[in-house]
Formats: C-alpha cells, sequence, structure tokens
C-alpha cells in the first residue's frame, strides 16, 4: 500500500469530499495561496476557487460565528483554525451556539461544521502556540472530538468528521504533518465512537490519545525486550468513547495508564482513568495512572519544554513498576 | 457624637489599604465630601472623603501603614477636643464571641429597615456609613446608609419617614441580608438607640425576641461529639481490588499473608503464595481463634451418604467435597441457634485402616456409585 504524510491525507480526504458535496466550503486564515502554515491544504484553492476555499481576516470569533449560521442554513463549513490555542477565541460560537443549537431548536436545526485545528507542544512555539486543549470542547455536549494518530486515521475520520450533521472538533498533532503512514487508495471511513487496539498485549494497557499514541507504541516496544507485554488503545475520537474496547483489554490485563498531552490536571486522560476505574474496579490489580503534560504553561526553552509532555521512557517507566506491583503512594 | 472613618473597600477583593498621606490634620474642620485621606490599593491610588461633617480626630493610623478594609482609621468628632477616647476598634469586637446580649436593650418600636441585598449573590453588606444619627428626623428619600457589596457601594434611603429609633449595626461591620439595621419611629424618640458590633446579633424582621436562640450553640457542638465517638479505620490490608476480591471468592484471608512478613499491598502475583498458606481447616480455626467449641464425632455406614453425594454429582456435574458436604450437614444439624455465628470445620474424615486413610478409596466408590447412577 502506498505510504502518504498526515499532511497529504487530510489534504485528500477534504479534497474528496468537497468533489462529492457542492455545499462544503472551508475558510479560515492563510489558507487559500498559502495553504496554511503546514501547507496542508496546498493546491485546494487552485481546484476550487476562492469561493469555497475562502481566506479570512485575522477574526476568528467573526468566521467561526459565520460558519455557524451557514451550517444552520444549508452549508456544510469546515473552518481552519491555525492553532488550537485559538479556540478560547470561537468558545461562544462553539460551545454557546453550534454544540447547543440542534437541541435548542427541538431538532429543527442542525450545525454539520467541522472545526479542524491542531495541538502539541515541542515545536518552540512558546506558551500560547503549543497547547493541546481537546479536554475543553470534550466537555461540553454537543461537539464530537476527534484525534487521529496517523495519516490513516487523519483520512478517515475527516471524511466521518465531513458527513456528520453534528459539530464536529478534530485536532491534528502538529509534529505528525510530515509522519507516513499507508493510505488506501480506494474510499474507506473511519466510524466514530470505535478505538484501535494498535498492538495486543496482557499485562497493561496503555490508552494514548493523538500524539501519545506513537509515545504509548514506543514504550510497549521497549517493555515488550523486558517481558511486559504491553496493549495500545487509540480511541481515535474521545467523544463519543469507546468504552468497551478499553474496559475489555482492561479486564484482561487488570492494569491500565491513560496518556494524553493535555494538561494532566481535569483532563481526558482523567475521565477515561475514572472511567476504568468505575467500571473495571474488581478487576484492576494496580492504580490507573494518568500521563500528561505537565501543569504549567508550556516553556519556551526546549530543555524544558521537552520535559514537559509524555515520553516513552517515562510512560515504559510507569508501566514496569505497576507491572511488578511496586507501591506507589499507598500505605 | 462622633463619626467613624474606616478603611474603605476600593477593590473587589482587598483586604487591606495604604495609607499614602493625610490630607487633613488632627484637630482640622472637615465638610462631608472633603478629601480626608489618600489611599493605595494594587491597582490604583484614590482619595477618600469625609463622610460627615465636623473635626478630625483620634487618628489611629499614619501615612504608610497598611491597614485592614472596615477597621477605624480616624473619627469626626463634634469638637477639636472630643478625641483619643473611640470606643473599642471594631475588629477586636469581631473576635470576640457573638453571645452575651449586652443590656438585652429593648428594640425601640418603630418601621424596622433590613439590610438589603443589592447583588444576585450577596450574603452580606458591609455598612460603610450612617447619613443620619439616632433620633434625627429622617424622610423616607433621605439617604440613610451606604453599603458597599463585593460590586459597588451604594447609598441606601431610608424609604421611611419619621426618626431614627435606633441604628443596630456599625460602620465597618458586615451584616447579613435581612437583618434589622434600623427602627424609624413616627414618635421623635427619648433614647434612641446606638448600638454596636458587640451588641447581640440584630434579629430577623418576625424574631421578636432579642436574644439569641439558646439551642444554637448546642446543635452546633452536636456534629463534633458524633465525630469522636466514631472509631478511626485501621489496620485495613493494602491489596489491589482485583487481589481481594479473588482472596474472597476463594476464601482466603490476606491476613495470611501479613502474618508470613509478605510486604503490603498485595497484589494477584501473592495469590500463590496465599493459596499455599492456607489450608481450610486451621483457616477456619484461625479466623476464629476462640477455636472449636463442640467437637462431634460421628459413626455412619459408608454408603449411608452414597446416593446423596451421587445425587450432588448428577446435579452439579463435578464429585462433590466431602467435608465440605459433612460440613454443611452438621451445620444445620446444630440448628438455627447452635449454628449462628458458629464455624464448622471437619477435622478428620474416615476412618484408618492400618497405615492409610481409608477415605481415598471410598471416594472412588462414591464416584464410581455416581457413574452408574447416571441415565
Amino acid at each position: 500500500m502506498r505510504e502518504i504524510t498526515l499532511s497529504k491525507a487530510v489534504n485528500e480526504a477534504i479534497a474528496e469530499e468537497m468533489r462529492r458535496d457542492p455545499s462544503i466550503f472551508l475558510m479560515g486564515e492563510d489558507v487559500a495561496e498559502a495553504g496554511t502554515p503546514f501547507k496542508v491544504l496546498s493546491g485546494l484553492v487552485e481546484e476550487f476557487g476562492t469561493e469555497r476555499i475562502i481566506d479570512t481576516p485575522i477574526s476568528e470569533p467573526g468566521f467561526m460565528g459565520l460558519a455557524v449560521g451557514a451550517a444552520m442554513t444549508g452549508s456544510r463549513p469546515i473552518v481552519d483554525l491555525m492553532f488550537g490555542d485559538f479556540l478560547f477565541l470561537v468558545m461562544d460560537q462553539l460551545c454557546n451556539q453550534a454544540a447547543k443549537t440542534h437541541y435548542m431548536s427541538g431538532g429543527k436545526l442542525s450545525v454539520p461544521l467541522v472545526l479542524r485545528t491542531n495541538m502539541g507542544a515541542t515545536r518552540r512555539s512558546a506558551a500560547q502556540h503549543s497547547q493541546s486543549l481537546h479536554a475543553l470542547v470534550a466537555h461540553i455536549p454537543g461537539l464530537k472530538v476527534a484525534m487521529p494518530s496517523s495519516a490513516y486515521e487523519a483520512k478517515g475520520l475527516m471524511k466521518t468528521a465531513i458527513r456528520d450533521n453534528s459539530p464536529v472538533v478534530i485536532f491534528e498533532d502538529k509534529l505528525m504533518y510530515n509522519d507516513k503512514a499507508p493510505v488506501p487508495e480506494e474510499e474507506y471511513l473511519i466510524p466514530f465512537g470505535e478505538a484501535a487496539v494498535l498492538r495486543e498485549g496482557s499485562d497493561i494497557t496503555l490508552v494514548g490519545t493523538s500524539s501519545m499514541v506513537q509515545v504509548a507504541l514506543a514504550a510497549a516496544e521497549t517493555l515488550a525486550a523486558e517481558g511486559i507485554s504491553a496493549e495500545v488503545i487509540d480511541p481515535r475520537t474521545i467523544v463519543p468513547l469507546d468504552e468497551e474496547t478499553i474496559l475489555t483489554s482492561v479486564r484482561k490485563t487488570s492494569r491500565a495508564m491513560v496518556i494524553d498531552e493535555g494538561h494532566q490536571s481535569y483532563g481526558v486522560s482523567a475521565e477515561i482513568a475514572s472511567r476504568i476505574t468505575e467500571k473495571a474496579f474488581y478487576y484492576l490489580d494496580a492504580p490507573v495512572v494518568r500521563m500528561g503534560a505537565m501543569d504549567v504553561p508550556v516553556p519556551f526553552s526546549p530543555a524544558l519544554e521537552d520535559i514537559t509532555v509524555p515520553t516513552a521512557e517515562g510512560v515504559a517507566a510507569m508501566a514496569r513498576h505497576l507491572v511488578r506491583g511496586e507501591a506507589r503512594d499507598v500505605a | 457624637m462622633s463619626h467613624d472613618v474606616i478603611m474603605p473597600a476600593l477593590g473587589m477583593a482587598q483586604e487591606t489599604g495604604l495609607i499614602v498621606a493625610w490630607l487633613k490634620a488632627p484637630g482640622d474642620a472637615v465638610k462631608t465630601g472633603d478629601p480626608l485621606m489618600e489611599v493605595e490599593t494594587d491597582k490604583a491610588t484614590m482619595e477618600v472623603e469625609a463622610q460627615a461633617d465636623g473635626y478630625l480626630t483620634g487618628i489611629r493610623a499614619q501615612a504608610g501603614e497598611n491597614v485592614p478594609v472596615g477597621e477605624v482609621v480616624a473619627q469626626i468628632s463634634e469638637s477639636q477636643e472630643e478625641t483619643a477616647q473611640a470606643p473599642a476598634p471594631p475588629p477586636e469586637a469581631d473576635a470576640e464571641a457573638p453571645p452575651a446580649p449586652e443590656g438585652a436593650t429593648e428594640i425601640p418600636e418603630g418601621a424596622q429597615i433590613i439590610m438589603p441585598a443589592l447583588g444576585m449573590a450577596q450574603d452580606t453588606g458591609h455598612l460603610t456609613a450612617w447619613h443620619k444619627a439616632p433620633g434625627d428626623a429622617v424622610s423616607a428619600e433621605d439617604i440613610l446608609l451606604e453599603v458597599e457589596t463585593d460590586k459597588s457601594a451604594v447609598e441606601v434611603p431610608a424609604g421611611q419617614s419619621g426618626y431614627i429609633a435606633a441604628l443596630l449595626a456599625e460602620p465597618g461591620e458586615d451584616v447579613p441580608v435581612g437583618n434589622v439595621i434600623a427602627v424609624i419611629s413616627t414618635q421623635k424618640p427619648d433614647a434612641p438607640l446606638m448600638r454596636g458590633a458587640t451588641a447581640a446579633p440584630a434579629p430577623k424582621p418576625k424574631a421578636a425576641s432579642p436574644s439569641p436562640a439558646p439551642d444554637a450553640p448546642a446543635k452546633a457542638r452536636e456534629p463534633a461529639s458524633a465525630t469522636s465517638t466514631q472509631p478511626s479505620p485501621q489496620g485495613r490490608i493494602l491489596a489491589s481490588p482485583k487481589m481481594r476480591h479473588q482472596a474472597k471468592l476463594e476464601g482466603l484471608d490476606l491476613a495470611r499473608l501479613v502474618e508470613a512478613g509478605v510486604p503490603q499491598p498485595y497484589h494477584m502475583a501473592d495469590l500463590e503464595q496465599l493459596r499455599s498458606l492456607a489450608d481450610p481447616a486451621p483457616r477456619a480455626a484461625a479466623t476464629h481463634p476462640q477455636a472449636a467449641a463442640l467437637h462431634l464425632s460421628a459413626e455412619l455406614p459408608a454408603d449411608g451418604l452414597r446416593d446423596f453425594l451421587s445425587w450432588i454429582e448428577t446435579e452439579t456435574g463435578a464429585p462433590p467435597e466431602i467435608p465440605a458436604v459433612l460440613a454443611g450437614l452438621a451445620a444445620g444439624a446444630l440448628g438455627p441457634d447452635g449454628a449462628s455465628g458458629s464455624v464448622v470445620a471437619v477435622e478428620r474424615f474416615g476412618r484408618r485402616v492400618g497405615r492409610r486413610r481409608a477415605w481415598p478409596g471410598w471416594r472412588k466408590r462414591i464416584g464410581r456409585g455416581g457413574r452408574t447412577l447416571r441415565p
């Protein structure tokens, strides 16, 4: 199978869907000629023109509101938010309007929009361009949240997102745009709410999201060399969350870690860990451990920035600890 | 009559204010609205105006001092001489317990004025100043007091015409919303009342009695005594949920691991050791260290149980554990009284024949019998 970059996979997904459905248009800052700072959308304006690939001024609340209105009235807009950090600018349009309109109109209105944005640190972009804010929107009922971890997932999830009649926020990891993965030529969609078991194992379950899937897989590789068998699960969408795949795995392994690049406190890792504890309690042979970014604004200093996010070594060390049953924060 | 000058709250979360400078000297005549002092908060420097006419006396805080919000910093008196002998500052009084219904003075007749709710989530109002003195004549539109909430300072009109019969709170005091803070009478009062923070809390409009409810302190003490009788949980053996669950399923006692010196917490990895540490009979005895209160021995014909055991095997598909069946029968035979809370253990089953226990062979026969009985 051919291998393409995550960037190319997203581009293909959007182009294919725009060819299929003329009601789809895309707008955002530097999306047309510039093709976004990460060059994800290069070539789209040539094919679809400036009527459907729309460059906006620097005005996130404005174009987000515009997209919500367009979605309510029959279009299927894709909003490109240059950095996930700018989510704070569109909170009302997204969380108060897009997420609630379907419910508050008694189902008469739908808001089929996709907000594609990014997440992830270690790009030396400093605190205001390095956040992973998916927990913020995952907390708001009415929004779906997808977190692809590879080119294959990025394409399949983007196509599903565009066809979904609910507002969907899709987070791409900034560091992953140039990562290649096998992606079929033929069309495919990845349904929401279906986790992928990327590696089977029997001693511990590592649930990783987006950027942390690679970290979990690398840790599993290290652990395998020591005779510890780790299962790696990628939920792919955190709303809806495929709880059953995670619980089935934990019932088998009796141990779990949840690795997510959002800040560790009050985050997605806490939510998943909590569900495991609630629903698989009597199967647990070790505490369920969260691993997320440190609870600090992401530092600009490369030396400091690198230690704020979970690493494969850190995950492997903690997993070793749990499998060996070494006391941790008890007694 | 003197008027207290307090440190005002100028910000939302301000706890103290720094007096940058006094703009009047002790003994100076001041008029309402005159700048009195300059106060600096973390946000701004502001001039604080006098709220009364008179003479500035009794300055208690000097320029450069950081003063808690609400504390009296000076007074405005009717004469230049009326200095120093200021009443006890409200913060100290606040520190003392509320009771001691000092004087238990009757609240005069009249319309009761309550602390208004000026905000949506306001619990108390901070009284910054009275604009009228006890005995003064007021009309409904007159400003009676100034209240500060966390959002703003508001001048509150009297709402009633008449005479100030009582002022029941002091400037600087935080008064719960709804509490009576003043009484306005239709007749000029003979002895208008001025009550400070040291007095009993003003009653709510409906509660006519000025004394606080006597059972309130007793109720407050109750939960404390309840918790003290609660035994503190201790000696809990640390084990993973799965290990604890598994041990329970198998009827194993985690205490065996503690006795064997295995370090806690216990995980599934310790299960094998726990199984090896516990065999059924001694376990039962150990969990009930008072040991057997009753020893029973019974002799029965070898085939007396056979059909029963065979029936169990056909029902369950597995040969029964004979000691367990016997223990169950014995417990049943002891009856509801004898068996309640007691543990029945089979210490020995079968009879020695030579050097060999009879029961394994016997069990074989039972097994055979079971098979022959099957359809």
